[in-house]
């Protein structure tokens, strides 16, 4: 791509995340959401949250699921649920879930390639 | 309450806003400095990388563009590709858009364009309920601006190390640790962990479809599941007190 498309990408893709953001926030007290669908959405944050990392956690770099304990990312992060259910620190948590991750990526010879 | 107090700074809300999401700031800074890395190393110029972190502020959308961009696609596949990834935010911005309607419009696209996946969860976390309450923008604003700050900091430092940060060092791995711990406290009851669940498995399951349609879909169907979860659950107390009562008579 020639230097102007890929400025013309840049302030497409702003927009799509304008559009996408702020629309509702402009236009919404015009809008009235049914309740039921109101209370559905109370569910989507943490869909949402769920969502976007479980292929992190699942899937490996080529596109397989690793549902094993040859999973670094699905190890640290069932130890990082663990240790925010007892201490409930999320800066503990991210530190120790790095950790984790980094002491198991390093053992030679256990681990599936993420690329 | 007048629209006037709503919108007044609170230096205490803006400081507790701050509080509950500082320690997320160091996984979102992370995960900016693994986008930045990622755009210099799909071959974006300095300023090119710059002015997509500052203008666009979206990782996930960021992240799937670059191979896009890399692979000269037409530049409306980008666009929406872009639209898809985001098309969470506008679930997001039906939640929180009627907390903040008496904003004047200007305010609402502000607050609107920096308000991430994770300042949301927390905000509603703190406040389920749309009625104005005092500190509200605050509160969301000592959300927002630093979660943007961290997120740009991050973004600008990955940017200048470019090629120097190794790929598998997993930089990237610190945001998702950050969104286990939002996850967490908001899986506390039956139909929330059955919708996660679902919506995890289903996002895994389809994460081949184009444009991430498959993020959309693992909303949805989680979502929905959530509801059957509770309804059916509802029924059933419903039912077990109408026994109980049976047996009384």
């Amino acid at each position: 791509m020639s230097d102007l498309e890929i400025w013309i990408v840049i302030v497409s893709l702003a927009i799509a995340t304008a559009l996408t953001r702020s629309g509702f926030w402009l236009v919404g007290h015009k809008v009235t959401i049914p309740p039921r669908v109101q209370e559905m959405l109370r569910y989507a944050p943490s869909c949402a949250l769920a969502a976007i990392i479980a292929p992190d956690l699942l899937l490996d770099g080529g596109g397989t699921v690793q549902f094993d304990l040859g999973n670094a990312r699905l190890i640290a992060g069932i130890a990082s649920v663990a240790w925010f259910a007892w201490r409930r620190r999320m800066l503990e948590t991210i530190i120790v879930g790095m950790l984790f991750f980094t002491a198991l990526r390093l053992l030679p010879g256990l681990l599936h390639s993420y690329s | 309450m007048s629209d006037q107090d709503f919108a007044t700074h609170d230096p205490a809300a803006w400081r507790d806003g701050f509080r509950t999401g500082l320690p997320t700031l160091f996984g979102i800074g992370a995960w900016g400095v693994v986008v930045g890395v990622a755009m210099i190393k799909s071959g974006l110029s300095i300023p090119q990388a710059l002015g997509m972190t500052l203008l666009v502020f979206a990782g996930s959308a960021q992240l799937a563009a670059l191979p896009l961009i890399a692979a000269n696609a037409p530049i409306w596949v980008i666009f929406v590709t872009a639209l898809v990834i985001n098309l969470r935010f506008v679930i997001f911005s039906v939640l929180l858009a009627p907390h903040f309607a008496s904003l004047p419009w200007h305010k609402r696209l502000g607050l609107g364009f920096v308000s991430g996946d994770i300042s949301v969860a927390l905000y509603l976390q703190r406040y389920p309920d749309p009625e104005p309450a005092p500190g509200k923008v605050s509160f969301l604003k000592g959300l927002l601006y630093p979660n943007c700050a961290a997120w740009q900091i991050g973004s600008i430092i990955g940017i200048f190390l470019g090629n120097a940060v190794p790929t598998e060092w997993g930089l990237g791995f610190a945001g998702t640790l950050a969104i286990v711990c939002i996850l967490v406290p908001m899986v506390a009851s039956m139909p929330a962990l059955c919708g996660v669940l679902v919506a995890a498995a289903v996002s895994v399951l389809a994460a081949d479809l184009p444009y991430k349609l498959g993020l959309l879909a693992a909303v949805v169907v989680g979502m929905v599941t959530a509801m059957v979860v509770e309804e059916t659950g509802d029924r059933r107390r419903a039912k077990r007190k109408e026994n109980g009562e049976a047996n009384h008579v």
